[in-house]
């Protein structure tokens, strides 16, 4: 009876210890200190408040929020879409060249993401390599505008976020039984369908940590958008950053990520409830 | 098995580990400065000359020094290089410590126009180490010659979507308050809600906030007319002669990064042995030619190179350089000012 | 006629893939032989950044500190992440709610408040800054992109697997060792690989937790910001991604043989 729970003290022990000291004692240091005041030598007044809660309540606030949300969702979307077709082709590569292959991946973002952001910029310049390439096409004259856009700033965040969608949907479509797919095929279900009906489901888990793992840098993330975008807009990123530094109020910049973690909280917990959901669904359909 | 292999594994990493012994050793100084402003060069001559082993790390902008050195003051560095208005905040706030003028024999070496300015009068905490001026830039290939001439240029019709502005609060506002005729420390809230409005009309004008390198921005002609560090400017002129810079009519921001000494430093004698020979004339005007910047030193400034010295935008006659104001520390009006800046990226 | 179209456009879109991604790349090399020193346009062939990069011990030394940083903090986090998802998944303990909300919050959190927040927690416990509190704040960061990966692999295993070698007598550390580790190999590897990956590249939270002895490479590169980075550090890019290519072909053409690769 001891041996068999040795291991599971072990573990369960190690895992409490780190993360309570590394990250409870601090999330609640965080948290207090959103009660707290902005001091003017000291950094935080001991005066316990509800007060910065209440300033988040601006509208201005309410916009940023909804600004970085739609940005975030659609750079996680974006590498879903390229992610999910490429992840499937990888695993479904003979065991021989899989491990390589995925590795050729992930190569590339040991290189710092501030130099490869930097090579983005040096091709999206008005005089750089993509607007050299076509004007010597001959597809333009003049040089089009591709930096400090939107656009670029949506590229540069699906470039540096993509490894991390890929490869937890990588490790969940190569455990699936691919006989599954043969089986569907060979009674004559169509191509979407074994999508939708087949693939879908069963890489559900990987495609909701990829998601995760994409959506929340997305949100905070704001060195990238400010390089390729231009720093012109605001995102929830940078107002944490003015808060902390700029502005150095603390206990605001504490309360904004408190809301920003709750926020996010609830859009994981209605992702959750939907997938139980389908999984019982499924798990009805089968029987 | 497998476990058997991580645990030594472990033990082997742990072995290999570098331990901080050196930390408290006496030979050393630990040196936080702006990356630009210490060449390798310069390092090895004091290291080679005193025997002091030097390590130097670098940030990117003042306020996260102070954010680093105000959660944890024993922060391990001895000479940390700070600009105006921080050293005048981090004065009042205890964060940094008296320099011993005794020890400087080279003091005398510096400007006296740089020395006793309102952010530390008497220069009893910070010792005057580069300065750069912020003024406009412009190409003339898009941008006719000199028609360009004040802050409030910058507000004509013509340059829609052009502009580059600093991503900087002060710098912004500065550039509005001298414009509308104030103080570039200016603390009433009035006057910073007019330079706030100011700011707002001039939006559809600007094209991008930039707080990294100007220096490729003005260089590669992705931007032909906005503000600019007269420095970066003089370099990247070298390399395209159509660039232009010019100190605005109305004034212009000075600012002045000083080497300053943390209340929890722990090689203070090292820490003076450095400063002293920095504000040597030829290591001086060493530090100003491999940084691109302008020196308080007045000794070094002889030294330089006629081209250099004699340079309108790095060292501009007298009578423009008294057109320039020191930042200081606007203390409680800071929040203010920060709040105005982002609302007006906010209300974009 | 259909395959055979579906087989090329299927390598077409793998390439187009790996195109995208190694594009910056491919430029960042090129530029390294830019003579310029702070354009980023192309102005002309020269070595002299690599010269310059071979005399520049400061910054190979702190290179070789950011592998050195990475390679045990992705070891560290894989560990631990890998138990916290065996633990979550498998057993009832308690407060097993807070941590399935820890590790959320590790996620979410924003890199410059875990950062200073782990600051102050450090200063409280008077650490003094430097190669220990960077690991321990690596790892931390870590710990929850390795849970999620490994956990997402673990949902729809068999449990009737563990049940079984229960029945046979096994111990929970001999059902981790031996059924669970294969059975989740591909994940751990993957999260190895994403922690390896994040601790290389992050900024924001070493830039608060680390001390003056111990600089790395992603702080370095950021400071240099302001006043233009250097085609020299182009080149040392450019040396790490060669040597890490020339390492993995090599790993790939003597040990590729094997089947039980990833």
């Amino acid at each position: 009876m001891k041996h068999n729970t040795r291991f599971r003290t072990f573990s369960t022990t190690l895992v409490w210890m780190w993360l309570g000291i590394f990250v409870l004692i601090p999330s609640f240091l965080l948290f207090a200190t959103s009660l707290l005041v902005q001091g003017d030598s000291e950094l935080v007044r001991l005066q316990p408040t509800l007060h910065n809660y209440f300033r988040l309540l601006d509208l201005n606030y309410l916009r940023v929020f909804l600004r970085s949300g739609l940005l975030a969702g659609t750079c996680t979307l974006g590498c879903l879409i390229l992610g999910y077709p490429f992840s499937y082709l990888l695993a479904r590569m003979p065991d021989r060249y899989k491990g390589f292959l995925l590795l050729l991946v992930i190569i590339p973002f040991w290189t710092s993401s501030l130099i490869r952001s930097y090579a983005i910029v040096m091709i999206l310049k008005t005089h750089g390599i993509l607007n050299s390439f076509l004007i010597w096409v001959g597809m333009i004259k003049v040089p089009m505008q591709f930096l400090y856009t939107q656009s670029a700033t949506l590229i540069g965040l699906i470039y540096t976020l993509l490894p991390l969608m890929i490869l937890p949907l990588y490790a969940s479509i190569e455990k699936l039984d691919f006989r599954l797919i043969d089986a569907a095929r060979d009674l004559g279900a169509r191509k979407y369908q074994i999508f939708f009906r087949v693939l879908l489901p069963l890489t559900l888990p990987g495609i909701l940590a990829g998601c995760i793992l994409v959506l929340l840098p997305a949100m905070t993330l704001f060195y990238i958008p400010d390089l390729l975008g231009g720093a012109k807009t605001i995102l929830i990123g940078n107002i944490i950053q003015n808060q902390f530094l700029g502005a150095r109020d603390w206990p605001m910049g504490a309360t904004i990520s408190v809301a920003l973690t709750l926020l996010m909280g609830m859009v994981l917990f209605v992702y959750w409830r939907f997938y139980h959901q389908h999984r019982h669904e499924y798990a009805y359909e089968q029987n | 098995m497998l476990f058997k292999n991580l645990i030594s594994l472990v033990l082997l990493s742990v072995l290999l580990c570098p331990f901080n012994t050196t930390f408290a050793a006496d030979n050393v100084l630990n040196i936080y400065t702006w990356a630009g402003y210490l060449s390798d060069a310069v390092i090895s001559q004091f290291e080679t000359e005193t025997g002091i082993h030097v390590n130097v790390a670098t940030y990117v902008n003042n306020e996260v020094l102070y954010a680093k050195l105000k959660a944890n003051p024993d922060s391990g560095y001895d000479i940390i290089m700070p600009s105006s208005y921080f050293i005048s905040r981090m004065r009042k706030q205890a964060l940094i410590q008296k320099i011993d003028h005794s020890k400087l024999a080279h003091y005398r070496n510096i400007n006296p126009a740089f020395l006793s300015k309102e952010h530390d009068p008497d220069n009893e905490y910070s010792i005057p180490y580069l300065w750069n001026g912020t003024g406009i830039a412009y190409n003339i290939r898009y941008q006719a010659e000199k028609s360009v001439n004040t802050w409030q240029d910058f507000w004509l019709p013509r340059y829609k979507n052009q502009l580059l502005l600093i991503d900087d609060t002060r710098e912004c506002f500065s550039m509005a308050l001298i414009a509308l005729g104030y103080s570039v420390n200016d603390q009433d809230p009035d006057h910073i809600k007019a330079a706030f409005e100011k700011l707002k009309a001039l939006m559809p004008n600007v094209k991008l906030f930039n707080m990294d390198a100007q220096r490729s921005i003005y260089l590669d002609e992705d931007i032909t007319i906005g503000m600019g560090l007269n420095g970066d400017i003089f370099l990247a002129s070298a390399q395209n002669s159509y660039l232009r810079f010019i100190y605005p009519k109305e004034g212009f921001v000075i600012t002045l990064d000083s080497i300053a000494i943390p209340v929890e430093a722990k090689h203070v004698a090292n820490a003076h042995l450095f400063i002293d020979f920095v504000l040597r004339p030829e290591i001086a005007k060493k530090i100003a030619l491999e940084s691109g910047f302008s020196t308080p030193n007045r000794a070094a400034k002889e030294l330089l190179p006629l081209k250099v010295r004699t340079n309108p935008i790095l060292y501009p006659d007298a009578e423009t350089l008294k057109k320039g104001q020191f930042q200081t520390d606007v203390g409680e009006a800071a929040p203010l000012y920060e709040k105005y800046f982002e609302r007006l990226k906010l209300e974009e | 006629m259909n395959t055979h179209m579906n087989r090329i456009s299927k390598v077409a879109y793998l390439l187009a893939i790996y195109l995208f991604l190694y594009m910056p790349i491919l430029v960042l090399i090129v530029y390294s032989f830019n003579d310029s020193s702070f354009s980023l346009l192309w102005q002309g062939f020269t070595f002299r950044w690599y010269e310059s990069l071979m005399q520049n011990t400061d910054l190979q030394i702190v290179a070789l500190h950011s592998l050195l940083v990475g390679f045990l903090a992705a070891t560290g986090a894989t560990g631990i992440g890998t138990l916290a998802a065996v633990s979550l998944y498998r057993y009832q303990f308690f407060g097993k709610k807070l941590i399935h909300g820890l590790i959320f919050i590790l996620i979410i959190s924003p890199d410059i408040v875990t950062g200073i927040s782990l600051l102050i927690l450090f200063s409280t416990l008077k650490m003094s800054l430097g190669f220990w509190t960077l690991l321990l704040s690596h790892i931390t960061f870590c710990i929850p992109f390795v849970t999620v990966t490994v956990y997402s692999r673990l949902t729809g295993q068999d449990k009737n697997l563990f049940e079984a070698a229960k029945d046979l007598g096994a111990t929970e550390g001999t059902i981790f060792r031996r059924i669970l580790i294969p059975l989740l190999w591909p994940a751990i590897c993957a999260g190895w690989l994403l922690s390896f990956t994040l601790s290389m590249d992050d900024v924001i939270i070493s830039f608060f937790v680390t001390g003056p002895e111990f600089d790395i490479l992603p702080l370095k590169i950021f400071s240099m910001v302001r006043v233009g980075i250097k085609p020299e550090i182009n080149a040392l890019c450019s040396v790490m991604f060669g040597l890490t290519l020339v390492i993995v072909l090599v790993y790939q053409l003597t040990l590729g043989k094997n089947n039980d690769a990833i």
